[in-house]
């Protein structure tokens, strides 16, 4: 493959993209969210997609909360890196995670309906968030919330894989391995080797 | 017509084996070389370039496979490392044995850190009194080492440290933002952090081409732009006319007449386990470390009851590794919020911290001899560090973003030293799928090396802090002894042919058309990786064998 340039790569690359979404049926956006090539950027998708593992309620929800720990909010989110297809798709091929989600999204409504008489899904925006608020900060914690608190954990660490594993996601911190170098890339900073006295954060 | 008569038959493609192949074709003679493994093909074998968007399981892998994976293995280089192998432990021992079978062994995904040993690792026994001085000295090896270093490639610094010895350089790859802001914190605390020893093209070499940052060298490299035997060495041997590879033979044992001398290799061919000898004027063994001594010691005889080349009892013996573990992690504040930069650049393998321990005086710490640290960190391919950040919504993407160029972690290469406790033997019990018997692994940590562990992770907690750092953690424990990949001694080098299998020129004692050329020779692993110095002893020894071959048929 010696010599071959980058441009050859990256067609394979993309080749082999198109090979891989093509096998799992349903996967609109999680191909959109690769950088398909001859998709342009923000085309809108239909976004029919049959869960293998969560029941339609379930998996409304499973989208709810992806996009509410990873929103759309300037920059793509995780709505569109296709995060709930990517949970359902781990989920359904993990049996041993099956269990944590089913029980934790049981929970989420149980505790929904007692606080607001509504199901997770149904509720007001401020009302999900004040909810999510409580299992997520050590601040707000409340005792006999134990199980939501895990469920939280559980649902954030996999919509963290599915954002951060995505173009979308890779693209959104900038991962340097996307790109290739000419030569071996150098600390710009010479004349600061503490790093103290850097231009003021972007983020 | 009776079979042909080979010059020379050599054991593993590995990185030794590799080096006998073309030093031993390049001489003009026949060698045939036995694989148990298949040749890979760069083009579908190797996922360097695949992102996590291409994998079908993000990279995390099959949750159904991923319990199996060795700690080096993952979804991107799922199917070439072997599975299924039989060997067994003693009670009390853990081991992993992670093991690639297939055409170049290790040398497809190795970590590339090459440098030197130098006297005060051949002469160490000299110095503090544990075990035996090499029987090298590096003035010997030296030239060896250079000859190498310009095969290969090593990119690196002139440093001025004897226990680090200087070679012969390519520009080295420049250093990172956090590698600027560790170095400060090790210049307050007094211990080096320098450019490694690193055998990858920063610039074109040989004819293979300069390395393009992609950031996975250890999923295999599809360009050949760091040192494998299937880039380097076989098309050299191959080019000569001279090789002929075998492929898919699982060596069962090296044959010896009955003067005791060898004559070939038994092996089994995997497909069809049809049973096949071939037959040599001379016999390199190469298999890696564990293996080697496996096949000596399954390789009985009247001559040789214990093994062949066996008669000091040391073969199997003086199991040495590296104990590896996470000696601190955390993160750089001063990098909060800034760009990201390409700190991934050769699997984040750029800088070490060379032993700085007992180098005036041998016994000024609590322990004897000495060990490097590895540091990595920066801007990676998953943001393993979110567990850390609290929360959800706008504020979590903005944190994880903040923190991305920010994480600093180190992690020690400690050597154990040659013990009694530690060695392999052949299971009495258990035999492979071909009816080859189990290899036995008996390790345990010793003192020595436990102490250089706590000693490594309150220096690396010290660097953390005067960097700047905040701490986050250290392991609890060190990983599973064979992590490493570096095992050494299994047939030890040495003068005396009643106490080391063979002499210095890798020859063994007993049978001196048999030669071994893998880091089963080293004495000890040393505070360095093993790499360089196998493939050095290695080209040594094929230099005496042909020498050897040339004054027999002269």
């Amino acid at each position: 493959m010696a010599g071959q340039g980058i441009e050859r790569r990256e067609i394979l690359r993309v080749m082999a993209l198109a090979a891989a979404a093509s096998q799992f049926p349903g996967f609109h956006r999680w191909a959109f969210a690769c950088g398909h090539v001859g998709a342009p950027p923000g085309a809108p998708r239909p976004a029919v997609y049959t869960p293998q593992f969560f029941t339609p309620d379930e998996y409304s929800t499973v989208e709810r909360l992806s996009e509410m720990i990873i929103p759309s909010d300037g920059s793509p989110g995780a709505r569109e890196a296709g995060v709930s297809e990517f949970i359902d798709f781990m989920v359904a091929g993990d049996p041993g995670i099956q269990y944590g989600f089913r029980y934790g999204l049981t929970w989420l409504n149980i505790h929904a309906e007692e606080q607001y008489a509504k199901p997770f899904r149904s509720l007001s925006a401020e009302d999900q968030t004040a909810i999510l608020k409580r299992l997520a900060y050590k601040e707000q914690f409340r005792t006999g919330e134990e199980e939501g608190r895990r469920f939280f954990s559980l649902i954030r660490e996999y919509t963290i894989m599915g954002f951060y594993t995505s173009r979308i996601g890779l693209e959104e911190i900038d991962f340097p391995g996307l790109k290739l170098y000419s030569e071996s890339p150098g600390c710009p900073h010479g004349d600061d080797p503490e790093h103290l006295h850097l231009p003021p954060a972007k983020y | 017509m009776s079979a042909p008569i080979y010059d020379v038959i050599v054991i593993g493609t590995g990185a030794g084996g590799g080096m006998a192949i073309k030093t031993l074709c390049e001489a003009g003679l026949k060698v045939c070389a036995l694989n148990s493994g298949r040749r890979l093909d760069p083009a579908k074998d190797f996922r360097n370039h695949k992102q996590a968007y291409d994998m079908k399981y993000r990279g995390f892998g099959d949750p159904r496979k991923r319990d199996k994976y060795y700690h080096i293995e993952n979804e991107y280089t799922a199917g070439l490392w072997e599975h299924g192998i039989a060997y067994t432990t003693a009670p009390g021992t853990e081991w992993e044995w992670p093991r690639c079978h297939a055409v170049g062994g290790k040398t497809n995904f190795w970590g590339r850190s090459a440098a030197r040993m130098g006297d005060i690792d051949f002469k160490a026994a000299s110095r503090d009194g544990f075990d035996v001085d090499w029987p090298v000295s590096y003035e010997e090896i030296a030239p060896y080492y250079t000859r190498v270093e310009r095969m290969i490639g090593v990119a690196s610094t002139v440093q001025h440290r004897p226990s680090n010895p200087d070679g012969d350089y390519l520009p080295p790859m420049k250093l990172r933002c956090l590698d600027y802001i560790l170095q400060k914190g090790c210049e307050k605390v007094g211990v080096p952090y320098l450019p490694d020893r690193l055998a990858q093209l920063t610039v074109p070499h040989a004819g293979h081409p300069a390395c393009h940052y992609c950031g996975n060298c250890t999923e295999g490299c599809d360009v050949g732009a760091f040192f494998s035997t299937p880039w380097f060495f076989l098309p050299l041997a191959e080019k000569t006319g001279n090789l002929e590879l075998r492929t898919n033979c699982v060596v069962r044992s090296v044959l010896a007449d009955p003067s005791g001398r060898a004559q070939g290799v038994a092996y089994v061919e995997r497909g069809t386990k049809r049973e096949v000898e071939v037959y040599g004027k001379a016999v390199v063994v190469a298999a890696s470390c564990i293996e080697s001594a496996r096949i000596l010691l399954n390789s009985k005889s009247r001559h040789f009851p214990n093994g062949l080349a066996n008669s000091s009892g040391q073969v199997g013996r003086n199991l040495c590794d590296h104990l590896y573990g996470t000696t601190a992690y955390g993160y750089l504040p001063q990098l909060l919020g800034q760009p990201s930069f390409p700190d991934n650049v050769s699997d984040s393998q750029v800088v070490w911290m060379p032993r700085w321990q007992n180098l005036e005086n041998p016994h000024a710490e609590k322990f004897i001899r000495g060990y490097s640290i590895y540091p990595t960190g920066g801007c990676g391919e998953f943001p393993w560090y979110q567990g850390r950040i609290e929360g959800f919504g706008s504020q979590l993407k903005r944190d994880i973003k903040r923190y991305y160029p920010t994480p600093a972690s180190f992690y020690c290469q400690i050597p154990s030293l040659p013990s009694p406790t530690n060695y392999v033997d052949i299971d009495p019990d258990v035999k492979d799928i071909y009816g080859i018997p189990a290899v036995r692994v008996h390790f345990q940590w010793g003192p020595n090396e436990l102490l250089m562990w706590e000693h490594a992770k309150a220096v690396c907690g010290q660097v953390l802090a005067a960097s700047g750092g905040e701490f986050w953690g250290a392991a609890p424990n060190p990983n599973t002894p064979g992590y490493s990949l570096h095992e050494t001694g299994t047939c030890r080098m040495g003068n005396d042919p009643k106490r080391f299998v063979t002499n210095r020129f890798g020859q063994t004692h007993d049978v001196p058309n048999l030669y071994v050329c893998d880091a089963s020779v080293l004495l000890s692993c040393s505070d360095k990786t093993t790499t360089l110095s196998l493939l050095a002893f290695a080209l040594r020894a094929c230099d005496h064998l042909v020498e050897n071959m040339r004054h027999r048929a002269a």
